[in-house]
């Protein structure tokens, strides 16, 4: 008795763990934050979310407004360079996903990771499990070699496939990969699938597609069953060794309570150019382009304002805060002197007066604010009238 | 934070001068065709455009990338009102089932063109020619030498034994069939092939063309121009084209000349009401005798696109303007017109200053 009783509690508590141990999709940023035009927006997911994350594991952006030209990115906050170069820009349709290695991880855990882009809006991201992911491979055919000249692909045909269904993923198990290796999913007329598969960059030890609706199924059972060619996998500078299909088995968590929220999105009010803090730190990296849209019906009347805050590290740095107006192409102040105009910065607004050359310059093109040593909290654009 | 200077500033500026400007004069310059064979029906098309120069701009949109009014159907379908103008592009001929059994369209079918022309509308045409990538296997206008490039050299238009040559001419007779055909079915064409030659090459330091056909340089772009109308007006004896060259704004050394240039175009994505301003005004000096139309425009990668009034307010008098087409939009893969959508075009139809394909078809017909 004593012995069934031990068999008994060992099983409950192997049963515990299992379920435990079973990972669940966790919410880690709570939107809505735009991602508006021209790569100019981005968030940074706080370091504190990769703690206990491991290689595998899955980050998810779910998003919406996004148009068709919509690019997404994970990047280094420390450089802005995409977190692998697969990752730097790439097409988006419906979620998308980046999984972790122990290199993205070393970023991740020291200085968070941005995702970027433009034209689409983040409604939440998530973290989950690669245990969460079951996979199985469908395909391991003689490995192919991916040619310079794109002339190679490799036919997988419908059978191997046949139980792809949406909400799936694929996995493209890759090697030997090169410096701007390149993957192009086809149907069975040579087509692309996908546009988000036609040439997209690949990097590291995979590449996964998840099927996000049915259009790429539809083509997929197009080209009939068996052995018929379904899908082909091209591009150039990788080799390919085998495809696994892989299915979600996890479940989401409710619990928002470490998620971190992103900011209220704020509406500029009218006059407003810019409403925020865009850090111009002491390094000179700090840029920020302006359109000429708000320009459009200004006059030599209007006057700009340019709120900020000095940031302290910079007087203890040794570096004076100032800022100047430069155009966005040719780099020179946007009165057209080649010598730019430096405003020195000491806690009072910038008020800025447009001569003719200078108003023109900003109606035709917009200009670039640089500087050092600050933090931009406001532009207004005032009217006399 | 306060305002230092701000309210002894505000109170000195004078808001009697306002940004009212005066709008462009309107021209009064008599605009003569190339082409002394013009079709009759080319002629009365010419006369509308000259006549509507600087009163009113004709509305357009290019089709959903190829053969189809796709693009007008949204327009419609958003405002109640038909674009007058629709462009075709010929960008998939390689594509077509008249050469290739396994294409996916057919220019030789003329129904999108003749079902269009017939409710009234204008015709227009363009080319995105397209040349085999280094890859081997897709297609692109794009030059250079990476795989999904192409290093096709457009110089090659001097040597009549090269392949590249022989390439051009197959692909300009191929087009000339299908206008051609156009031709017998009475349809006038606005022609505008080769477009954007110069690329950025004066936008920035460090620009340059971003098309096959202005890789080469001004010299050899200009004889391609040159052969292609000598190619198309008289050996394949095509009277129903006006020909529309784009520019590119700075880039003069690149124009193909006025005995064989109708109109000048221009393409714009930065299409905010001042700079539109002042590259129209720009290129009514260069080309004093040339009507100037607003080719190609819609939503930027920086900014939206003005609101046609204010376009007009400002001054612009563009002979029409073509939106470019959503082909995510038309899949139904976003919400929102990339390029211009629903309150960009009522507000045109709106202007009072917008022509829709019935008014034109009762100006012309």
């Amino acid at each position: 008795m004593k012995s069934f009783r031990t068999i008994l509690i060992c099983t409950l508590y192997s049963v515990l763990c299992t379920l435990s141990a079973h990972a669940i999709e966790r919410t880690i940023l709570v939107g809505p934050k735009t991602i508006g035009k021209a790569w100019k927006d981005n968030i940074v997911l706080e370091a504190r979310h990769f703690t206990d994350a491991k290689a595998g594991d899955i980050i998810t952006v779910y998003h919406d407004r996004a148009k068709g030209t919509a690019q997404g990115a994970f990047q280094n906050p420390q450089n802005w360079q995409g977190v692998a170069p697969e990752y730097a820009y790439f097409g988006i349709k419906g979620p998308f996903r980046m999984t972790l290695t122990d290199d993205i991880l070393a970023i991740a855990r020291t200085h968070g990771i941005a995702i970027g882009g433009h034209d689409y809006r983040i409604l939440y991201v998530t973290i989950a499990d690669a245990a969460d992911y079951q996979e199985t491979i469908v395909w391991r055919g003689t490995p192919v070699q991916m040619k310079a000249d794109w002339s190679v692909s490799a036919e997988i045909p419908a059978q191997s496939l046949m139980n792809l269904h949406e909400g799936d993923a694929l996995r493209f198990h890759i090697s030997k990969v090169q410096a701007g290796a390149s993957l192009k999913l086809m149907d069975f007329t040579w087509n692309a699938i996908d546009q988000t598969v036609d040439g997209a960059p690949v990097g590291g030890e995979a590449f996964t597609w998840y099927i996000l609706d049915n259009a790429p199924l539809l083509k997929i059972q197009l080209a009939g069953g068996g052995m018929n060619t379904a899908l082909r996998v091209g591009g150039t500078g990788y080799r390919l060794d085998k495809i696994g299909i892989v299915q979600f088995v996890g479940e989401a968590s409710e619990d928002l309570s470490q998620a971190q929220r992103a900011p209220k999105e704020y509406v500029l009010q009218p006059g407003e150019i810019f409403h925020g803090e865009k850090a111009f730190p002491n390094d000179w990296s700090g840029n920020l382009r302006i359109s000429a849209a708000p320009f459009q019906k200004s006059t030599e009347n209007d006057v700009l304002l340019i709120s900020y805050k000095i940031d302290p590290a910079a007087k203890a740095a040794g570096v004076t805060p100032q800022l100047s107006l430069r155009n966005g192409y040719t780099w020179n102040e946007i009165t057209g002197s080649a010598e730019p105009v430096w405003y020195p910065l000491d806690g009072n607004d910038v008020v800025y007066l447009f001569d003719p050359v200078a108003l023109d310059a900003v109606k035709t093109r917009g200009f670039v604010l640089t500087g050092v040593g600050f933090t931009l909290t406001k532009i207004e654009l005032i009217s006399a009238q | 934070m306060r305002h230092r200077f701000l309210p002894l500033l505000l109170l000195f500026l004078s808001p009697s001068c306002t940004q009212a400007e005066a709008p462009t004069p309107e021209p009064e310059v008599s605009y003569t065709l190339c082409n002394k064979n013009a079709t009759a029906e080319v002629q009365s098309l010419w006369s509308l455009l000259t006549t509507q120069y600087g009163k009113n701009a004709l509305s357009g949109v290019v089709a959903n990338i190829d053969w189809n009014t796709r693009e007008a159907e949204n327009v419609y379908r958003w405002t109640g009102h038909y674009p007058a103008l629709n462009v075709f592009d010929f960008m998939n001929i390689h594509a077509s089932k008249d050469v290739n059994p396994s294409g996916w369209l057919d220019y030789s079918d003329m129904t999108p063109v003749t079902e269009w022309y017939n409710a009234g509308g204008i015709v227009g045409a363009m080319w995105h020619w397209q040349m085999l990538a280094n890859d081997g296997v897709n297609r692109t206008c794009s030059p250079g030498i990476k795989p999904g490039e192409t290093s096709f050299d457009a110089s090659k238009i001097n040597d009549p034994s090269s392949a590249e040559y022989k390439q051009m001419v197959k692909d300009i007779d191929q087009v000339a069939g299908y206008l051609k055909k156009m031709q017998k079915l009475g349809i006038p064409v606005i022609w505008r092939p080769l477009h954007e030659a110069a690329g950025n090459t004066y936008e920035f330091a460090g620009g340059k063309p971003w098309f096959w056909w202005g890789a080469q340089g001004t010299e050899t772009y200009k004889k391609l121009w040159r052969f292609m109308y000598d190619r198309l007006v008289n050996y394949h004896k095509l009277n129903n084209l006006i020909w529309v060259w784009t520019s590119q704004v700075g880039d003069t050394d690149w124009y193909p000349g006025a005995d064989v240039v109708d109109i000048i175009g221009r393409d714009n994505y930065y299409a905010l009401q001042y700079p539109l301003k002042k590259e129209f005004e720009s290129l009514t000096r260069l080309y004093p005798d040339k009507m100037i139309t607003l080719a190609e425009c819609g939503n930027g990668d920086d900014v939206d696109m003005s609101l046609w009034s204010d376009i007009w307010a400002e001054g612009s008098r563009w002979s029409w303007f073509m939106t470019w087409y959503d082909a995510a939009y038309n899949r139904g893969q976003s919400d929102e017109h990339q390029f211009a959508g629903e309150t960009w075009w009522k507000n045109a139809f709106n202007s009072g200053v917008v022509l829709d394909r019935e008014e034109v078809k009762g100006l012309m017909r």
